[in-house]
């Protein structure tokens, strides 16, 4: 046990001396490496902030039921009865008195709410149906509008509904594209790992000739490979704070002409260890693959 | 010690190195493995330490058949022979004490009694004063020295040396020679591929003769 942590000791500070000897390198792998992580885990953190974005608005699609001004109170009572029906979950009536204070609320049109005589708006349902294919919907949307005294209807959550849609595919996208970039990450660090193997072929063949197994020979590289998986990490966390910092200005500037205090939000501590872990576990594996190669090679060419 | 019987070893494309081997090496034996260039002397010393493995025969080393010693256990083997090269196989991109304390940061020793180690046998060789030169910086009897540290600092019971004095001066020479009658002196079993009568001569010990791939004679 005493042993093993010495030699896990000694592997990691070999490990490491090699880095430092060849800092040019160690900096274009890393680089190479954030690169290829910044994209995948850089979709991720905008695709969250649209999600956030898209939170705040209602995920339930509903309809909206515009009554006629010269509706007879009969007709709006079967109207409501209709609403009662097992295909609604859940109806609201909107007095056309709501309607114009919270159309005074809006500061720029309490000017012109003002100087009404009348309230030119229509009494309203604000629907939520039991439904939410957009077939059902439609159909729905139809037949309320089909009733005497509706002068309308409204399917509001539609927009809603493809930007869900829409963010769905994100999310897809971001599973394509990080399964992508992990096989990136495999073949660079890999690469970075050959290059060192084959530059040690004396180290190894002498190592192996006075007792080395291949374990010990493997160990240091595969610390090579974890560690410099571990600084592509830390690039791509540097390149999506730069991005970050870039894009602040511009999004807070976008949500205020909305008049909205939206900003981005940056990624989580769970969320960074847990890219940092598996950055570092693939430089690993990649280390791992090559230098299971290079030393059958190292081997059959003594 | 090492047995071997009727081993031969033909290598790929049809040259057979040795030819039917039978040669037995007690513990404690000071042996010298004479013959040309090319035969068999150092293809005798590989098998032992299992860096080529014999076409048919059978060969023990220390009470292990080498035959069927797995790919794994060869490392466990080696641990336990000190291995002096002609060409010194030393490490360029590391001074004298890192190329001697090599073998035990492998056998996984603790680094201060390591150092400490190496430092001692560094000392025995006599090149205290250069254990933070580097091999560039060494004479080629200096970087024999080296090699002979890093094969002694993990006290193996068995030293194989092809051909120690082969590029060295006679006065190196004499001095590697009598540095290997120390060791034989204190109960290492050395075996000695070489060229030099002289140092066979200032020795004594077994001589096994070695043509074309036969043992031709063995005297004491």
């Amino acid at each position: 046990m005493i042993g093993w942590l010495r030699h896990q000791k000694h592997a990691l500070g070999s490990a490491l001396r090699r880095l430092r000897t060849q800092p040019l390198a160690t900096l274009l792998t890393a680089l190479a490496m954030g690169v290829a992580i910044s994209l995948p885990s850089g979709l991720y953190l905008m695709l969250g902030n649209l999600n956030r974005l898209a939170g705040g608005l209602p995920a339930q699609p509903e309809i909206s039921v515009f009554l006629d001004a010269e509706a007879s109170a009969a007709q709006k009572q079967a109207l409501a009865t209709r609403l009662k029906g097992p295909d609604i979950a859940e109806a609201r009536f909107a007095p056309k008195e709501e309607a114009l204070a919270a159309l005074s609320m809006a500061q720029d049109l309490s000017d012109i709410t003002a100087g009404l005589t009348e309230n030119p708006l229509p009494d309203a349902w604000i629907v939520r149906p039991k439904a939410s294919s957009r077939e059902d919907l439609a159909k729905l949307s139809d037949d309320l509008a089909g009733l005497p005294g509706v002068a309308e209807t409204h399917v509001d959550s539609q927009w809603a509904e493809r930007l869900q849609a829409a963010l769905a595919i994100g999310r897809t996208s971001v599973w394509l594209l990080s399964g992508l970039f992990a096989i990136a990450l495999l073949a660079i660090s890999g690469n970075a790992i050959r290059a060192q193997v084959l530059s040690r072929r004396d180290e190894i063949l002498v190592s192996r000739l006075i007792g080395a197994t291949d374990r010990y020979i493997r160990r240091p590289f595969l610390y090579l490979g974890a560690v410099q998986g571990l600084l592509g990490g830390l690039a791509a966390g540097a390149v999506l704070a730069l991005a970050g910092w870039m894009l602040h200005k511009p999004v807070a500037h976008l949500a205020s002409l909305y008049g909205s205090i939206f900003s981005l939000l940056p990624p989580t501590a769970i969320e960074v260890a847990a890219v940092l872990g598996l950055t570092t576990l693939f430089g690993w594996l990649g280390a791992w693959i090559s230098v299971t190669r290079a030393l059958r090679q190292v081997e059959a060419s003594r | 010690m090492i047995e071997f019987s009727q081993v031969t070893k033909r290598y790929p494309g049809g040259h057979e190195a040795l030819t039917g081997v039978s040669l037995i090496i007690e513990k404690g034996e000071l042996v010298f493995l004479t013959g040309h260039s090319g035969a068999g002397k150092s293809t005798l010393l590989k098998l032992i330490a299992s860096i080529e493995r014999p076409t048919s025969g059978v060969l023990s080393v220390s009470g292990q058949n080498i035959n069927r010693l797995s790919h794994r256990a060869v490392p466990y083997l080696r641990r336990n022979i000190g291995l002096i090269f002609q060409d010194h196989k030393l490490l360029f991109d590391r001074n004298v004490i890192e190329n001697v304390v090599l073998p035990l940061d492998i056998a996984g020793l603790d680094r201060r009694e390591s150092l400490k180690r190496a430092r001692a046998v560094i000392d025995k060789v006599g090149l205290l004063n250069r254990e933070k030169a580097h091999p560039v910086s060494l004479s080629g009897g200096e970087q024999q020295r080296v090699c002979i540290a890093r094969a002694l600092v993990n006290r193996p019971a068995l030293l194989l040396a092809d051909e120690p004095t082969g590029n060295l001066d006679a006065g190196y020479a004499a001095d590697i020679m009598a540095m290997f009658r120390d060791f034989y002196l204190v109960g290492t079993t050395l075996l000695i591929a070489t060229h030099d009568d002289r140092a066979i001569a200032a020795l004594g010990g077994r001589i096994v003769h070695l043509d074309h791939g036969k043992v031709e004679e063995v005297q004491a």
